[in-house]
Parts: structure tokens; C-alpha cells; sequence
């Protein structure tokens, strides 16, 4: 039998749902020729991914966009599941939300261990999106509740888009819009519900 | 049943029947679940960043498989799909444009990149088929018989070797063109082509032949896919003594 939706609601992963910027900036990770690169190199763009450098090149696919990949999915792997947020997926599922992972991950290479991550925690969802411009989506999709914590948090007003995020550091210096920052999932459950 | 699902049918043979990559501007859930009856399943969808969907959908019953390529050949949106996952009997290289903005603008070095490549095959006795894609050409060659995906993907190594060696001596900056090569094991499941005949969903440019310097027209382009396929295919035998005749190059 066909499932009755009540509303749709799309969740990020990265930062979200997990703890990806702590585990990259804290993991220590080991030369291995098999990257392709030289040791100075390799330590150059670790400390560049660490510090959330920008790529410069004019270049599509560059050795360090390679490089970044490789070191991103093994973040994607490791990063831990928030609790709480693994609780509250579990709630919108069992209220009949449907449920739309949007990540910026490139789901060509990603896709297979994000669903493995995503099974391993316990996170129940619909349909897997890689997304650039959630917003958009969000918007043409008619999905208006975004739970993330990217540049969305400014956006999403303006294009009737309700959008939750996951308290940073970073989002000290950001400026007061209609998007609501949370410490715990269950302040999102409660808003969504109001 | 349209002679054209035939014609793609029969080119790409060995490819994987029951998974594809669906690209399309068409959205939203009621589209979505048009394209996932039947068992189909999404496996993951994307929203690009020049606002193309696409849809990766596998479990495709050969049934429904007939349908999309109908609907691919009749420009609703376009099929990619998948080589087999231990030989085929068609490789591709695909020459894209490798900067991060315009990148759909036909630089100097793709022009002569893909003039050599051609030449370095046709040289070897394997005339390829070359289409205009998105960012580039997809340089398409095809055998009589399955070869093992790693002595194809060997020979393609050489052959993108043998190209970059030309684009370096004529002095230009090698690493403005990105070679990716098809099949690899690697990704096998990972990356999809796009089939020969719908137009690009963003640009609506179709997906012409490029021969002799110059780009032919719809109605030509398949005429000349459909003379390709009877005969410019080649013989394992063929294939061989091209591989070993590379290889030479290199000792």
C-alpha cells in the first residue's frame, strides 16, 4: 500500500547529522604512497583541507581536488552519528514525514558508503539527493523545511524555505535571519510541529 | 518498435541492462514516482549546478528499459549508461574541458586532442566514432566481441599517453583537457555515458558526429552512427595487433 506523507522535510548530513568538520580537523592522517603524492604534498594539503582552504585552481580536476575526495570519504566513514539527531530521523519516519537526505557530497563516488553510514546508524530516510543549491531544490521540489548549516541559513527566507541549523562556532559572526539555530534535535521537533 | 532502439540497442550491447543515469529537467515527486513503478528503485538523485536533475535508477526491467530509450530518442530527457562490469566490447574516451568556469567553450587544446586521438586510432586501424558531448567529445570505438575491461583499459592508458605526448610537444598545457577513460574498473558503477541520439539537457545541443573536422547534421549523424556500427566494427584479431603495435611505441 502507497504511503501517506503529512509533509516533506530535507536533512543534511555533513555537520548536521554528524560530526564531519571535528573529525577531519582532528584526525591524524597517515602518508601512503598509494595517494600519489609527495610527502610535502601530502602534509600541504592536509594542513590546506584542515584549515578549510579554499581550492585556487582555475582547474576542474587537479591533484588536489583528488586528493580532497579521498580524504573526505574517509571522514564520510568515520564521522560520528549525533545521537539526537539519529532520534529525531527515527521520530520523522515513524510520524510519516517523507524524508530527503540532501548532502553537497558527490554522491557518484559517495553514494555507497553514505548509504552504509546512514544503515550502520540507524537513520531512516526516502531518497538520497546531491544537491549545490539546496535552496532551489528545496523551492522547485515544494519541500519547505531545510534542516542545514550552510549559506541556506541567509537564503532560505526569502524563497519561503524554514530552515533549522546545527550551532557552530563559525556561526558566531552570522547575521540574525528567520533561520533558526538549534543545540538539540528536539527543539527542531518541536518547531516543525508548531 | 523504432528502428533507432534497435540501432542503440545493438552499439551498446555489453553495457548494463538494468541500471542507468537518467538526466532530465523533469522534477518533483509525482515525476519521481512515474519513473519508480515497476520496482524501479532511485539508488540517489542529484540537482546539478546548471539545475539539471538526474536520476541514478537500477533494477530496470528490460520491459521499461525500451520505454526510456523511446523517450531518450524523442529528446524527453537523456540515458546514460553503465559498461559491464568484466568486458565489453566498446570503449570510450571522454575529452573534457577541465576549467571550472565556461567550460563548455571549445578550447585550442580539445581541438587538437581530439584530432590526435583520432588519428593515433585511425593510425592503428581503429576508426572511432566521435561525438560532440556537454564539455568536449566521447571518442567511441567497438569490437565484434567482449574484451576484459583491463586490456581495454590498458590500450586506452597508451593511447591517452601517446595524446598528452602530442599536446605537450605542440606546447600546450596538457592538463586543460581531462581524459577519462571507459571502462574502468575502478568506477565501473560509478560513472555512466550518455547514448549516441537525444541533445544535451541544458544546451539542447544534440549529440552530433564529429567527422573529417566537422560536425554533421541530426538526420546525418544517424545515418552515419547506423554505418558505423555495420561497418567500421572490429575484430578481436584487429584489436589485438593495434594493442600490440601501441604498446611497441612505448618500449
Amino acid at each position: 500500500m502507497e504511503r501517506i506523507y503529512i509533509k516533506t522535510i530535507a536533512v543534511d548530513l555533513d555537520d548536521t547529522l554528524n560530526n564531519f568538520t571535528e573529525t577531519l580537523q582532528n584526525t591524524t592522517f597517515i602518508f601512503d604512497e598509494s595517494y600519489g603524492l609527495t610527502k610535502e604534498n601530502f602534509h600541504k594539503y592536509i594542513d590546506k583541507l584542515q584549515n578549510n582552504a579554499r581550492d585556487e585552481s582555475e582547474l576542474l580536476s587537479n591533484e588536489f581536488s583528488y586528493f580532497r575526495y579521498k580524504i573526505h570519504e574517509q571522514c564520510y566513514k568515520s564521522a560520528k552519528a549525533k545521537p539526537d539527531g539519529v532520534e529525531f530521523m527515527q521520530w520523522l519516519k515513524n510520524n510519516n514525514w517523507r524524508v530527503l537526505i540532501c548532502t553537497y557530497r558527490d554522491l557518484r563516488r559517495a553514494s555507497d558508503c553514505t548509504k552504509k553510514w546512514l544503515k550502520d546508524n540507524n537513520i531512516p530516510y526516502d531518497y538520497l539527493f546531491a544537491v549545490n543549491n539546496k535552496i532551489i531544490f528545496c523551492k522547485v521540489w515544494q519541500v519547505n523545511t531545510l534542516i542545514d548549516n550552510e549559506f541556506n541559513i541567509l537564503y532560505g527566507e526569502e524563497h519561503g524555505i524554514n530552515v533549522y541549523y546545527s550551532i557552530m562556532d563559525k556561526h558566531k559572526e552570522i547575521q540574525k535571519t528567520a533561520a533558526k539555530g538549534f543545540h538539540k534535535f528536539s527543539e527542531v521537533k518541536k518547531w516543525i510541529q508548531e | 518498435m523504432d528502428p533507432r532502439i534497435t540501432l542503440l540497442k545493438k552499439f551498446y550491447s555489453t553495457m548494463q541492462k538494468d541500471k542507468i543515469k537518467l538526466e532530465s529537467n523533469c522534477y518533483g515527486f509525482e515525476f519521481l514516482n512515474t519513473l519508480l513503478s515497476h520496482d524501479i528503485k532511485l539508488e540517489y538523485g542529484e540537482l546539478t549546478s546548471s539545475l539539471i536533475h538526474k536520476y541514478k535508477l537500477v533494477n530496470i526491467p528490460e520491459y521499461r528499459m525500451d520505454t526510456l530509450l523511446q523517450g531518450h530518442i524523442n529528446k524527453y530527457y537523456n540515458v546514460c549508461l553503465y559498461f559491464d562490469e568484466m568486458a565489453n566490447n566498446i570503449f570510450c574516451f571522454n575529452l573534457d574541458n577541465n576549467f571550472k568556469e565556461n567550460n563548455t567553450a571549445l578550447i585550442p587544446e580539445m581541438q587538437y586532442a581530439v584530432t590526435k586521438l583520432t588519428k593515433h586510432l585511425t593510425e592503428l586501424g581503429i576508426e572511432p566514432l566521435v561525438i560532440v558531448s556537454g564539455r568536449g567529445y566521447h571518442v567511441w570505438c567497438r569490437l565484434y566481441e567482449p574484451i576484459d575491461n583491463k586490456q581495454l583499459h590498458n590500450f586506452m592508458l597508451q593511447m591517452v599517453a601517446k595524446t598528452l605526448e602530442a599536446l605537450h610537444i605542440k606546447g600546450y598545457n596538457y592538463n586543460r583537457v581531462k581524459f577519462n577513460m571507459y571502462p574502468n574498473n575502478e568506477i565501473i558503477n560509478t560513472v555512466s555515458l550518455r547514448f549516441f541520439g537525444s541533445e544535451h539537457v541544458k544546451n539542447k545541443i544534440f549529440s552530433y558526429v564529429y567527422v573529417n573536422s566537422s560536425v554533421l547534421g541530426e538526420e546525418d549523424s544517424w545515418k552515419f552512427f547506423a554505418d558505423y556500427l555495420k561497418n567500421k566494427t572490429i575484430s578481436k584479431e584487429q584489436f589485438m595487433q593495434a594493442a600490440d603495435k601501441l604498446a611497441r611505441y612505448f618500449k
